[in-house]
């Protein structure tokens, strides 16, 4: 496995995100599997931005720790980064702005002097340190200057080659006074086409493919990005999204559509889900599909918006006032993000009840590549399944909250001829009029809850075990977006220490006869979760009655490490 | 051709004299004068004693949480709208809970019918004052009187967006069914308001209260101008109560300004999208 680390850093608003995507995206198409990481403070202008990108010709997850190439638009880069440099790393920068102390191999290159020579503007310094970067591992131009047209094509040719000419000035600087360090690390390799794309992005694909017609949002990091993607394909897509006026509105707005019959979403993160929680306890009693995706930030209250953690889980499966059924996914990686999501809409129907996507802002803003034909294929197997959604109702007399052996009722679309009813947030009979009579009550309640036996015995997925669980020194436990980061250590241990990983994406219920024996081996459990309070472990205490009590917790708002786990594996 | 009786679910819960009453009776006689039936229309109920008019009222129906009414009725416009849709709520409900969504359906001119049964005082949660109750008015919740100014819902409709806004009076049921009637037939947001008495807890604004203080907006007022409307709006500081239509302007409903809904087709009734190549080429 080659793997390397390229990454670029400088003052916000000066276009390191577009150029870290660009990079991204060029290691894709010349073969190879990447996974990025973005840092940066929730300001517009002013702060500190870095892109992180790791390279391989296998599949990662995660940054393994040492930085190969750091491009400096700005001292602070230099100064965050220069302690994950080795004497093998090089480090790009201009010694007009500074003069970076370290045994790493300096590459200057002229940012400022070419600027003024081409008079560009300051955002156009990271073109000129892209090129360079590109020149420095050996590989040419030609997707970078395509990227360029993507992005400035509508502008005219001028504006195309006006940017290709600061490409072009790093990339031959490079070329010429460092000749004898360039690394022949991005030589194309045989590989399908591949997408690069945000966990945002594959909610928003699984959302698509599972025919959802209404998204419905306000923005809030770390989940806009699903407002602004959905909305950008509309005019394609044909779907209605709405940006309303704050989260009540949202998901009663969606409530509203799943209720007439389109299948309906709605995006947020803690905060907002804070405000649409009375509404979920709606969807529960009135048994209106949902699907709700919360990308998690580190709480409490607005907490750090622009980073990661999955402090929201206990919240989650909790949420809402009352007693009643809900599911909670959490997908641990874009194939998993596009799969889950659009399995979610299929939950949703098949059982009537809020189906809660949990993603964090590592896995909602990371990009990371996947097949091209895994979308296409998933697209052409995947079937939509709405249960026991009806269109037109053959009883005289149509009783939305029937009683069935199953808990789940036949859910009429409104508009057939011939019947009517309400989807009641009170207590109601079985024709959905409103009651208080204790029979009632206790029937439309067991009746609830039973849906959830039934999904339990359905619909229920054991978690993937990664490496022999049975041979094992080590089983990693962990959830969601963690994923990456321990598939990776799994393979760097792989040659000292035997290791499994038990990765649950479906979080809540949990089916006790199904994962209770995973859990109960002579080994060596190590908890993994990126919260102060091992939430998930509380989970697993509360509903399996077991404990595993060596954790890996993470909370400073950055993604669990390569080096957190490592260290913990070998504190014994 | 539906009845009155094929709109009449259970029998109403509220206390005799209530204006809910003729309410009730005006909704069902403009939905059967317009040709409605229960299946074809949606109503998306608050919170309170007029949003139990869920149980009493047959259509395709929402009874969610208080002050989410008009989010629900705006989803399930979108979601097909070929299908007229009502709001039934409260004052409480629907200019105090639900005031920001109010505010915005407005703005966007959704092509709604929202009727508000506006008594100044929460009747359910046994008579503390409303967002509507006059400087003043000692309630439950406010033993020495009001501080606030009370909200004047005619003129924030107006000067916020929407295209129809009327009043009415719950003691004059014909006029209140013809306004309630051409608020359905309006294009885009409409607002009936409606001063229901509570007989139980409004001891100020009573039948004998109002049959002194509405009249009929005459003839000559000029609908289409929103300075002529505020005005009239504006009236009720002075305990004046103008009845009838005082704003009305056509302008594009929401729903006809979204390109992705077919005119004859509902985002419902559309075929499912399947062409992914233009989406994912950006993702290369």
């Amino acid at each position: 496995m080659k793997t390397f680390v390229w990454k670029i850093g400088g003052e916000a608003g000066f276009g390191i995100m577009t150029t870290g995507l660009a990079f991204s995206k060029i290691a894709s198409r010349l073969g190879y599997r990447i996974f990025d990481y973005i840092e940066y403070p929730s300001l517009i202008r002013g702060g500190h931005n870095t892109y992180e990108v790791v390279v391989s010709d296998e599949r990662v997850g995660s940054s393994p720790g040492k930085i190969d190439f750091l491009v400096c638009l700005n001292k602070q880069t230099f100064d965050f980064n220069k302690d994950r440099l080795s004497e093998n790393s090089f480090v790009i920068y201009d010694k007009d702005e500074f003069s970076p102390e370290t045994t790493a191999i300096l590459i200057n290159v002229p940012f400022k002097e070419i600027l003024s020579s081409l008079k560009g503007q300051l955002i156009m310094k990271n073109t000129i340190a892209l090129g360079a970067s590109l020149a420095l591992l050996g590989t040419d131009l030609t997707i970078f200057n395509e990227l360029i047209t993507q992005q400035f094509g509508r502008k005219g040719t001028d504006v195309v080659s006006f940017n290709e000419q600061f490409a072009e000035k790093g990339f031959s600087y490079v070329l010429t006074h460092y000749n004898k360090n360039i690394q022949h690390l991005l030589s194309p390799l045989n590989s399908e086409s591949q997408l690069v794309v945000t966990g945002n992005e594959a909610f928003s694909l699984g959302a698509i493919i599972s025919d959802c017609r209404m998204y419905v949002a306000y923005p809030m990091t770390p989940s806009s990005s699903v407002l602004t993607t959905l909305a950008a394909w509309q005019k394609n897509s044909k779907m209605v999204v709405r940006h309303a006026e704050d989260e009540i509105s949202v998901i009663n707005t969606a409530l509203g559509g799943s209720f007439a019959g389109v299948r309906s979403a709605v995006g947020t993160s803690g905060g907002g889900y804070a405000l649409m929680v009375e509404s979920v306890s709606y969807a529960g009693i009135a048994e209106i599909p949902i699907v709700i995706f919360i990308s998690q930030r580190p709480g409490p209250a607005t907490g750090m918006p622009t980073w990661t953690e999955q402090g929201d889980l206990l919240f989650t499966v909790f949420s809402g006032h009352g007693e009643f059924p809900k599911i909670v996914l959490a997908p641990g990686d874009m194939e998993e993000m596009i799969t889950l999501s659009a399995e979610a809409f299929n939950l949703a129907d098949m059982y009537q009840v809020p189906v809660i996507i949990l993603s964090d802002m590592f896995l909602s803003e990371s990009h990371a590549n996947i097949k091209e034909s895994f979308v296409t294929n998933f697209n052409k197997s995947f079937k939509i399944n709405r249960g026991k959604t009806i269109v037109k109702s053959d009883n005289k007399k149509y009783k939305r909250y029937e009683t069935s052996s199953d808990g789940i009722s036949p859910r009429l679309i409104p508009g057939a001829e011939g019947a009517f009813y309400q989807a009641n947030s009170y207590e109601h009979l079985e024709d959905g009029h409103t009651t208080e009579l204790s029979e009632e009550r206790v029937k439309q309640v067991t009746k609830r809850a039973l849906k959830m036996q039934t999904y339990l015995q359905t619909d229920f997925k054991t978690p993937t075990v990664y490496g022999d669980l049975e041979g094992a020194d080590i089983v990693f436990v962990s959830w969601g977006s963690n994923k990456g980061v321990i598939l990776d250590v799994q393979k760097k241990l792989l040659l000292n220490t035997k290791t499994a990983y038990i990765h649950f994406t479906q979080i809540f219920p949990l089916k006790k006869e199904d994962v209770t024996p995973l859990l109960k081996k002579e080994k060596r459990y190590i908890l993994i979760e990126n919260n102060s309070e091992a939430q998930f472990g509380k989970l697993l205490q509360m509903e399996l009655g077991i404990s595993i009590p060596e954790t890996i917790l993470r909370f400073d708002g950055r993604a669990i490490s390569q080096e957190d786990i490592i260290n913990k594996v070998n504190s014994k | 051709m539906s009845t009155i009786q094929d709109f009449s679910g259970y029998q109403p819960t509220w206390c005799p004299g209530c204006g809910d009453w003729g309410i009730g009776i005006a909704i069902k006689s403009a939905l059967i004068q317009l040709g409605l039936s229960p299946s074809s229309l949606f109503v998306a109920f608050g919170i309170g004693c007029s949003g139990n008019m869920n149980d009493f009222l047959n259509a395709y129906a929402m009874h969610g949480l208080h002050g989410r009414s008009i989010p629900n009725a705006i989803g399930m416009k979108l979601a097909n709208h070929k299908m007229t849709t009502l709001v039934v709520a409260g004052d409480g409900d629907c200019y105090g809970e639900g005031g920001n969504h109010f505010l915005h359906a407005c703005r966007g001119n959704h092509d709604i019918t929202v009727i508000v049964h506006d008594n100044r005082v929460y009747g359910l949660t046994t008579g503390q004052s409303a967002p509507t109750a006059q400087k003043g008015y000692v309630s439950k919740s406010t033993p020495l009187g009001i501080i606030e100014e009370s909200v004047d819902p005619l003129s924030l409709a107006i000067t916020q967006g929407a295209s129809f806004v009327a009043q009415a009076f719950a003691g004059d049921a014909i006029h209140m069914s013809q306004m309630i009637k051409k608020a359905i037939e309006h294009k885009g947001f409409s607002l009936v308001n409606i001063l229901q008495p509570c007989v139980t807890f409004n001891k100020v604004n009573t039948y004998p209260y109002y049959m002194k203080r509405v009249y009929k907006i005459d003839d000559n007022h000029d609908k289409e101008s929103i300075t002529a409307a505020v005005q009239k709006a504006r009236e009720v500081f002075e305990e004046k109560y103008p009845l009838g239509v005082l704003y009305e302007v056509h302008r594009p409903a929401y729903h006809e300004q979204l390109i992705q809904l077919e005119l004859t087709n509902s985002l419902k009734d559309r075929v499912r999208f399947i062409d992914f190549k233009p989406l994912t080429q950006y993702f290369k």
